[in-house]
């Protein structure tokens, strides 16, 4: 069976592990540097098998070397979030963890796609994808897929539907300066501007912005977890079968609205070969100009670190 | 819960197996052909222990046990054979459906009530007016075939998953279809982004002959998987009240502009049926074909009650 495997057994890490294991189609190896402790979390989800019915190997490992192969590759190791505390101050603390693994990664498993899950996602995937020498498909940054999936369930929400039949368009960096386009909202298919009116729409659209934030306030020790995890093996699952579905991920832009040398989040066919077609929404002057704005930031800040 | 589908024929059997393997309610098949029923529930069964469903699955002949049904799907009627009148058709299938509602009113007084039974608007109305049932209890389903159809073609020519494609349609059933393209998107992104105006109305088109184009292929009866899935996917919304907006045929007063009809519009349905109808603002075009659609269905419910002696 083919291998997912992931890197961090923390919260994030630990449920992708769990997510993917009940989706039931790959193999998955959670690995985390801390001798035991992904050993031990995925024995506890191993022991549930019987119940929940997945029978695929699910293992854990305190060593790298273990994900030789694999054909998804996780990265949701690295420092989190705690109250009051924004995405971009953790890119000094992680950078360098993810400098380190990605030159790894790429020798040890070189045909993988890799899910960047490690804070801040843009960020660390623009440095990721150049560490690692990887073509930009198969480096894609757990961000907007996230904001999607939460504005699509506060619309649900809002107007008393299934979440299902919701679909949310979040774009741009996963953070303040996400972008939410109302406009390519829908629920089943009819315009969210139709069925919301725009001061409804706007407070659903703060409320995403703070979304993260307010989880890190209520949780006090932890970020979100559940919400990543589920959105990483959504990601594993169309790169596994192939499914081309559309999700809007992290990728290194190769000039898509004026923009290099940065990740955003733009909408993307997921396949076997991760990001296969990054679709590029027509968006309005001022959109382009958050979008361009956010990746000087990401530029300035991989800039600034190479330098230091 | 309990689910009742009327009449075992495909539909209503692929319909049964869709909703038996989501296992979210008992299931009674009623046909009154002797066996007919019977034998399908029976293998339903026996695959039981391979695909795991725990719902309990009769087929009968006896509408007494239909007694206290959640939602009842009403497939049961003759198919149109070449050569055959129209109004042939109407009237057998009318009558089918009448006698059908009296037992339904009698034995599922709560039940909603989904029609599938051609001609579909027609019939539906004629479900409505036998049970009595409040208007949002009884709901014709055709629009989330045709959409499914339509999100199936543009899947196919982009190369992306199914599931991403949504698509909305009003009106009739396949010729009668008012596509509303406008509404129609791949991971929200509008579909004319994607595709230019010719492809679309190539996929458009093939989705209004969809439906011919599986009896073409079949030369003997017509499509039933993606009907089945259509009305499985209306029960579930119904069981797990899960409010899905859903293209489906809903009886109007005053919505889009008409009066005392049933037509393809988009509701909301949950527990209750229709819990809502959608209004949405239609371009010239659309309004056109819309109402040409409503003219269609005003002409089969003057026809029956041409064909059944009663006033329209």
């Amino acid at each position: 069976m083919a291998q997912v495997s992931i890197i961090g057994g923390g919260n994030v890490g630990a449920n992708a592990g769990f997510f993917i294991a009940e989706k039931g189609v790959t193999d998955v190896l959670l690995v985390d540097i801390k001798p035991g402790l992904s050993r031990g979390k995925m024995l506890d989800i191993m022991e549930a098998a019987p119940i929940r019915r997945y029978r695929n190997f699910l293992g854990g490992s305190d060593s790298l070397s273990d994900i030789k192969g694999s054909e998804f590759v996780v990265v949701a190791a690295g420092a989190i979030r705690s109250p009051g505390m924004r995405r971009e101050e953790l890119f000094a603390v992680n950078a360098g963890l993810i400098r380190g693994l990605a030159p790894e990664i790429a020798r040890l498993a070189p045909d993988a796609v890799v899910a960047m899950a490690t804070e801040p996602v843009d960020g660390l995937t623009a440095l990721f994808a150049r560490e690692s020498g990887f073509p930009r498909s198969r480096v894609m940054g757990v961000g907007g897929i996230l904001d999607s999936t939460r504005l699509r369930a506060l619309i649900a929400r809002e107007l008393a539907v299934s979440m299902e039949i919701v679909s949310a368009m979040v774009i741009g960096r996963h953070s303040d300066d996400m972008v939410c386009l109302p406009r390519y909202c829908s629920v089943a298919g009819v315009p969210l501007p139709l069925l919301l009116p725009p001061d409804r729409v706007n407070a659903l659209i703060e409320e995403t912005r703070t979304a993260g934030d307010l989880v890190v306030e209520l949780a006090k020790r932890s970020s979100a977890y559940y919400a990543p995890s589920a959105a990483i093996a959504e990601l594993a699952d169309s790169v596994h079968m192939n499914l081309n579905r559309v999700f809007c991920v992290s990728v290194l832009l190769e000039g898509e609205y004026g923009i290099r040398d940065a990740a955003l989040s733009l909408p993307a066919l997921i396949g076997s070969r991760g990001a296969q077609r990054v679709l590029t929404p027509e968006l309005t002057p001022q959109e382009v100009a958050v979008l361009q704005e956010s990746a000087r930031k990401i530029s300035a800040a991989i800039k600034g670190m190479v330098k230091a | 819960m309990k689910v009742s589908v009327i009449g075992a024929g495909n539909v209503g059997a692929k319909a049964v197996y869709y909703i038996a393997e989501k296992n979210i309610a008992d299931i009674v098949m009623v046909d009154v052909v002797d066996g007919l029923a019977g034998s399908k529930a029976l293998d339903f069964l026996h695959a039981a222990p391979l695909r795991g469903y725990e719902v309990r699955i009769r087929g009968t002949t006896d509408f007494g046990e239909i007694e206290g049904s959640d939602v009842v799907v009403m497939t049961a009627g003759i198919a149109r054979k070449p050569g055959m009148d129209r109004m042939d058709l109407l009237k057998t299938n009318a009558g089918i459906a009448a006698s059908a509602a009296r037992e339904i009113a009698a034995r599922a007084p709560n039940a909603v009530v989904i029609v599938v039974t051609n001609p579909l608007d027609v019939i539906a109305m004629v479900m409505l007016r036998e049970t009595g049932f409040a208007l949002r209890k009884v709901v014709g389903m055709a629009g989330v075939l045709d959409s499914t159809r339509l999100r199936w073609f543009i899947a196919e020519k982009l190369g992306v998953w199914p599931g991403d494609v949504q698509a909305m349609v009003l009106g009739g059933h396949g010729d009668e279809m008012v596509p509303l393209t406008r509404y129609t998107s791949v991971g929200g992104i509008p579909l004319d982004q994607l595709l230019d105006a010719a492809d679309i109305e190539a996929l458009v088109k093939r989705t209004r002959t969809g439906g011919a184009e599986i009896v073409s292929l079949l030369k003997t009866g017509s499509a039933f998987y993606a009907p089945g899935a259509s009305v499985a996917k209306m029960v579930e919304a119904v069981i797990k009240d899960e409010r899905r907006l859903f293209p489906a045929s809903a009886y109007l007063r005053g919505e889009y502009g008409y009066r005392d009809i049933y037509l393809g519009v988009p509701v909301i349905m949950g527990r209750n049926g229709v819990e809502r109808i959608v209004e949405l603002p239609l371009a010239e075009e659309e309004r056109k074909a819309l109402d040409s659609s409503a003219e269609e269905v005003k002409k089969g419910l003057q026809e029956l009650s041409t064909a059944m002696g009663v006033p329209a």
